[in-house]
């Protein structure tokens, strides 16, 4: 690039900047700055001037009513950050006192109070539990004895809310009880000395309200736009950081139409830290994507086919918080790296870091920041570097030797006092050499061949400084975009520069750079709001906290289809949103005449020269984002009341409705047991129980216990309680073999019985079904069963005989037995989980785990399945039903 | 009460401003005039003490409405100007300069040429520094304008000239004009700043009357002096004049050695290569070298086919002569690891076949010394030369496969 065979005129001084200031509002227009004269030609008669502000640029339109939004919330409500009402004073009497002199009053004091109610422990534990049977909180009277060692709480309140009450009354000190009792135990009540607590607080609240006004974490922006290939297809990706806690990285292809449109779902990462900044650079047909969060910084590649996966290539630690990333425009996988202690290094992913500079003081003047920012240069060995006093440049092969100073606040770039370096960026993708700088107040373009002295500044008059920038190189001849965006206002603002007009005077030799076209306010995120749906007032509310959250980052990208140019940029907020302008070119390099009537009357005709309405499909847009909004956003449940389910929901009525009358199976059952009763015999073989069980052993008492628990409580109570267990445990091969042939007999016996045991078959199954759920070991007491004992076996001996009554099945357990459960029609997958669900309810509050052995005997309900399957499991899980 | 009355009004007018700021940004020039006609009114009670008072933001305001609404006129603006210049005492200097600028940027030559002898002859009191520095600006303006009557006038004497006629009257004419401007030119740029355009035009004149030691003092200044900024165009303006004296080329080179010092991207490192490949003298070829490297590691050069044209003549010329080869080792050695990513990846030789095959051809000689046969740029642009039944790559493989040793002992 050639350099510019004359530059426009300017004073060139020394030493700090002499000019006072401040912001001032319209401080950039109606300046054409200087002028450079072509001279005359041979056959020109007049000498032809171009002025350094004031040429003819590109004509923008916005092609909607507003901006529209990409991508829908994903889920997860967004968490507003403190406001400045939440930190500042409110009352009348501050109000007086801010409009007096001092800018803010940190509400030091009832951010105090938050800490004591949120953390009572941390702030008074150890005191309060002792003291408390010395702090009395009813509000009836004390009595004497009590009264000598007991404090009354509610009297303290009543004044402390009397003191409120009286906020900014001059007798609000003659509150003599609480001076006396905050006199008598400031030095002792708190568990953390007061001192120290306050300092902490106070010097956390400076930090929150200095993050409040100028947050420069986020300088750079997280949001990145990787564009498509040259020649592909137009699908290019967004790269932005989400997540309530905005720690995963997302990797969003967008297919480039009308109106963008994401196309599949995002390649996500996870990371260990708020994203606070995206940067990216494409070298060799691939992106690198460098994202930094306040402890780690890592990069991806991207490759230059879309579709393919990202995939990340390195991470690095710092010890003090990192501000700012740079992947370099020339080199694959290097990157720039400044950490708020003065560091700057060079990261290349082959060869690791390399410490390009350590110094914790600013370079030009003092200045208390500890911002620092670092970028390449048209030397892809040489970094620039920079803090809030301005920029020099280091040559990485020997940086303590080789630099120069590229930028400084003072009167050589004709700074104003105050003005502060914001954010620097290299425009290598416009012009090899120069360097974009930002303050608050102006934006300079520097040719780094031409150090010091600005090629282009102009006063921006943005309210907040501009956080982001983003360039769009026009073709060579034409003028270059550059976005910049405020992080806290959201304000967009688009400026073209030329960094070449093709010199009247020197035969096409390259010319200065000058600003091109008027700059351009862009459609705030914001400015959505009263395009979407008319809401409820309080929804309005959380909407409007949405979309006026700050800014987080800016991306663009230029779109030609022929004659037709069109601008898409992309704004991400801090709630996550990402948020797109639709910019057109009017067309005026070939002004046919109908445009041209048109460009004349527009802007005189209506006031509003962008449409009014946005167009349908910005609509559609709109609701669709709003419903995945209220979808995303909806309360999730609580659960600080104890669980409560209806059973409706998990059986229908139906399921819970007993039969209606005595089933056929029931009445056969009954007008057998009349029979026999009638008869005066007994039914033998009831049912056909226990296939592979051998009896149990005999040593309960026949009638009493049904249960195990009782059984082991009442020989334990007897004190052998031993001998029950090992009786329990230990068969003998013969009563083994007795059970099974007793077994066997029962088979047959059963076989000629076909028409009762048949329609048992489901309890049988049911058995078999425990018998595999259980590694059979001792089995254990049923007390649904019944003993039952065959005529032709003769009993264990030392054991008394046992008459079999049928025990009716507790209350419980007639629900959870599996025929009712069957009965009433609940599915056999279904049943487990009932069990399991009402065994909780039963339990009551959770306990601290037993030994697997005793759990059994410990659950309240002694379902059968539930005591087997404990048994045999060692620890029983909780049952899960989604809470 | 007086004092609410203040404020209130302050509020109002602070909404009338943001409100035109919002119609300016929005290229809504009508609505924004409509404001300004009711923010006039602040001008009757001007509390404030901001650096940036009422008037001058009617000016500012006004004349960025006049530039770009619709309906305005050349008649209009000035008759604006004229009443803005009125209104402040401290900002005349600087609405009489922007006026000059708008006048002559439309062409207005002489229009601007008469504001610019109005304001030279304002006085009001003691000057303030900025004050005095647009004074100087609008004295160095007139003597630019002067400076284009006397080109003028002198295109006219030499058209006559031709014709073997001369106008004593235009010639006085000339000359008076000449006075003018030099006296003018000769102030400002004794300033330290940026004064490429008044520099140049005053050697012009210097040079025209025979004035070279003048001329040459004043470049030497103009480069030199510590006070004024590094300006690369200081240093093309000296070598320039050198050549057009014919000086020896020991003073051509020591000219473009400081320019090369000060920015070592500059376009003029070609013919200052050119220059000293010719020389037969070591240092000069060694620094020719270096300067030819230099060049290249600006992302500037990346793909300048001169430039590297340049670079492999030299390094053929050595590899040849076998001779020097630690000059090319020397240079390479604190570039190895970065040029081949830089210039010699596997993407760039595509690239640079598919749109340059020449540039392609001198990058792949160079890649093909330096890094040895075996690197991709080189192979991928000699095989694809090859397929394409070019001569000069089949000539290009031979060459460097001949001299792969060179490689090994520049890298060793």
């Amino acid at each position: 690039m050639e350099f510019p065979a004359a530059l426009f005129p300017s004073y060139f001084g020394a030493g700090p900047p002499q000019e006072e200031g401040g912001p001032a509002p319209v401080a950039g227009w109606g300046e054409h700055g200087q002028v450079l004269g072509g001279g005359p030609g041979r056959r020109q008669v007049q000498p032809a001037f171009v002025p350094r502000r004031g040429a003819t640029g590109d004509k923008w339109e916005a092609a909607d009513a507003a901006a529209v939004p990409v991508l829908l919330p994903s889920a997860g409500c967004w968490i507003p950050s403190p406001a400045p009402q939440d930190i500042l004073y409110r009352s009348g009497l501050c109000r007086k006192l801010k409009a007096s002199k001092s800018g803010a009053t940190l509400d030091f004091a009832r951010q105090l109070g938050h800490f004591f109610v949120d953390y009572p422990e941390d702030a008074f534990g150890s005191l309060g539990r002792l003291l408390h049977k010395n702090f009395y909180l009813g509000n009836s009277k004390l009595k004497r004895p009590a009264r000598n060692s007991t404090i009354r709480m509610t009297t303290l309140m009543e004044d402390i809310d009397r003191l409120e009450a009286r906020r900014g009354c001059p007798r609000q000190h003659l509150a003599s009880r609480l001076r006396w009792f905050s006199h008598l135990c400031r030095d002792w009540l708190f568990e953390v000395p007061l001192g120290l607590l306050a300092d902490c607080l106070h010097e956390e609240l400076m930090q929150q309200w200095s993050s409040l006004l100028f947050d420069d974490s986020l300088t750079g922006g997280a949001l990145a736009w990787l564009p498509p290939e040259d020649g592909g297809t137009p699908v290019g990706c967004l790269v932005h950081p989400g997540g309530q806690a905005m720690n995963h990285l997302y990797f969003q292809d967008v297919v480039l139409e009308e109106l963008p449109r994401t196309r599949g779902s995002p390649a996500q990462f996870e990371l260990s830290g708020r994203v606070q900044q995206v940067a990216a650079a494409r070298v060799d047909g691939q992106d690198f994507v460098g994202v930094r969060s306040n402890y780690h910084c890592g990069v991806w590649r991207v490759p230059g086919k879309r579709g393919a996966a990202p995939t990340p290539l390195q991470v690095i630690r710092t010890d003090v918080p990192a501000s700012c990333l740079t992947v370099s425009p020339h080199l694959p996988g290097e990157l720039s790296v400044c950490t708020q202690s003065g560091t700057v290094y060079l990261w290349s992913i082959e060869t690791g870091l390399q410490q390009l500079r350590h110094d914790p003081q600013t370079m030009f003047f003092r200045d208390h920041s500890p911002w620092r920012w670092s970028d390449f240069t048209a030397h892809p060995r040489v970094l620039s570097c920079a803090d809030r006093t301005g920029l020099q440049c280091l040559d990485a092969r020997a940086p303590r030797r080789c630099h120069f100073d590229l930028f400084k606040v003072g009167e050589e770039a004709g700074c104003q006092q105050g003005e502060r370096v914001v954010l620097p960026m290299y425009l290598g993708r416009a012009h090899p050499s120069q360097y974009l700088v930002t303050t608050q107040f102006s934006v300079y373009v520097l040719d780094e061949r031409l150090p010091l002295v600005p090629v282009l500044k102009w006063a921006h008059m943005m309210k907040a400084p501009p956080l982001f920038a983003h360039l769009m190189p026009g073709k060579p001849g034409r003028s270059h975009n550059v976005l910049l965006g405020a992080s806290r206002t959201q304000e967009l603002l688009l400026l073209q520069y030329r960094d070449s007009f093709w010199g009247v005077s020197s035969g096409g030799s390259q010319s200065a750079c000058q600003l091109a076209g008027t700059p351009q306010k862009l459609h705030t995120i914001a400015g959505c709001l009263q395009h979407l749906p008319t809401q409820l007032p309080h929804r309005h509310h959380l909407l409007q906290q949405r979309l006026t959250a700050p800014a987080a980052g800016l991306a663009a990208t230029l779109q030609e289809d022929g004659p037709h140019k069109s601008m898409l940029i992309f704004q991400f907020s801090e709630a996550g949103d990402v948020i797109i302008n639709d910019e057109e070119e009017e067309d005026v390099g070939t002004p046919a005449p109908l445009k041209e009537a048109e460009l004349l009357q527009e802007p005189c005709a209506s006031p509003q020269p962008s449409p009014a309405v946005p167009s349908p499909a910005a609509a559609l847009r709109y609701r669709h984002w709003l419903r995945a909004l209220s979808r995303a956003c909806r309360e999730p449940p609580r659960h600080t009341w104890p669980p409560s389910l209806s059973q409706r929901r998990l059986f229908t009525r139906r399921d819970l409705e007993g039969p209606a009358g005595p089933s056929s199976l029931q009445r056969q059952m009954r007008q057998r047991l009349r029979q026999t009763m009638e008869e005066g015999g007994r039914i033998q073989h009831w049912e056909p129980l226990g296939l592979q069980l051998p009896p149990v052993p005999q040593t309960l008492e026949p009638a009493g216990g049904p249960d195990p628990l009782s059984a082991r409580l009442s020989a334990a109570w007897a004190g052998d309680w031993e001998q029950w267990w090992e009786e329990r445990t230990s068969f003998s091969v013969a009563q083994r073999q007795r059970a099974l042939r007793e077994r066997r007999q029962r088979q047959k016996r059963a076989q000629g019985r076909r028409s009762l045991s048949a329609s048992f078959t489901s309890s049988l199954t049911y058995q078999s079904e425990l018998s595999e759920l259980s590694d059979t070991g001792p089995p254990q007491l049923s007390p649904a069963r019944p003993p039952v004992l065959s005529q032709e076996g003769s009993p264990p001996a030392g054991s008394p005989p046992v008459h079999g009554p049928v025990t009716s099945a507790a209350p419980d357990e007639a629900l959870l037995s599996s025929q009712s459960l069957r009965c009433r029609g609940i599915p056999k997958e279904r049943q487990k989980t009932l069990r399991d669900y009402l065994s909780v309810w039963a339990e009551g509050p959770p306990e601290p785990p037993e030994p697997p052995g005793s759990q059994a005997s410990q659950l309240c309900i002694p379902s059968s399945q539930s005591q087997l399957s404990s048994a045999s499991q060692p620890r029983r899980k909780r049952p899960r039903m989604g809470f | 009460s007086s004092n609410e009355h203040k404020l209130n009004f302050k509020k109002s007018k602070e909404a009338c401003l943001s409100y035109i700021q919002d119609a300016l940004l929005q290229k809504q020039w009508k609505r924004a005039a409509e404001f300004l006609t009711c923010y006039v009114e602040s001008l009757e009670k001007d509390y404030s003490r901001e650096h940036i008072g009422p008037s001058e933001m009617i000016w500012r305001i006004g004349t960025e409405i006049l530039w770009h609404h619709s309906q305005n006129s050349m008649k209009e603006f000035n008759c604006f100007m004229e009443q803005m210049k009125t209104l402040g005492v401290k900002r005349y200097l600087k609405v009489c300069l922007e006026h000059v600028f708008h006048l002559l940027c439309n062409g207005q030559i002489d229009e601007a040429y008469q504001n610019l002898s109005v304001a030279e002859s304002w006085r009001f009191g003691e000057q303030t520094a900025i004050q005095d520095k647009e004074m100087k600006l609008i004295q160095a303006y007139r003597g630019l304008l002067d400076y284009y009557s006397w080109s003028k006038q002198k295109n006219i004497l030499l058209e006559h000239g031709e014709d073997g006629f001369s106008d004593l009257a235009v010639e006085q004419e000339m000359h008076g004009y000449f006075r003018k401007a030099a006296v003018n030119l000769k102030e400002i740029i004794k300033i330290p700043g940026v004064w490429d355009i008044f520099v140049k035009c005053y050697v012009d004149l210097l040079e025209f009357y025979g004035d070279h030691n003048e001329a040459r003092q004043v470049l030497n200044e103009y480069a030199y002096n510590s006070k004024f900024p590094a300006n690369p165009n200081a240093h093309v303006y000296l070598y320039q004049f050198l050549k057009r004296q014919g000086e020896s080329k020991k003073s051509l080179v020591s000219a473009l050695k400081i320019l090369h010092d000060i920015v070592p991207s500059h376009e003029l490192m070609i013919d200052f290569n050119t220059m000293l490949q010719k020389s037969k003298r070591r240092k000069k070829l060694r620094l020719g070298l270096e300067v030819i490297f230099a060049a290249l590691d600006y992302a500037g050069w990346k793909e300048n086919a001169k430039a590297w044209s340049c670079l492999a003549r030299q390094v053929k010329q050595i590899v040849i002569s076998e001779k020097h080869l630690d000059w090319i080792k020397q240079e390479w050695n604190s570039r190895k690891d970065w040029w081949p990513a830089f210039h010699f990846g596997r993407y760039l030789a595509k690239k640079n076949w598919q749109e340059n095959k020449s540039l392609s051809y001198e990058k792949a000689l160079v890649a093909g010394i330096l890094l040895g046969k075996g690197c991709k740029y080189f192979k991928y642009v000699s095989h694809q030369g090859c397929k394409a039944q070019l001569k000069r790559f089949r000539m290009l493989k031979k060459f460097v496969n001949r001299h792969n040793p060179v490689y090994l002992r520049i890298s060793g």
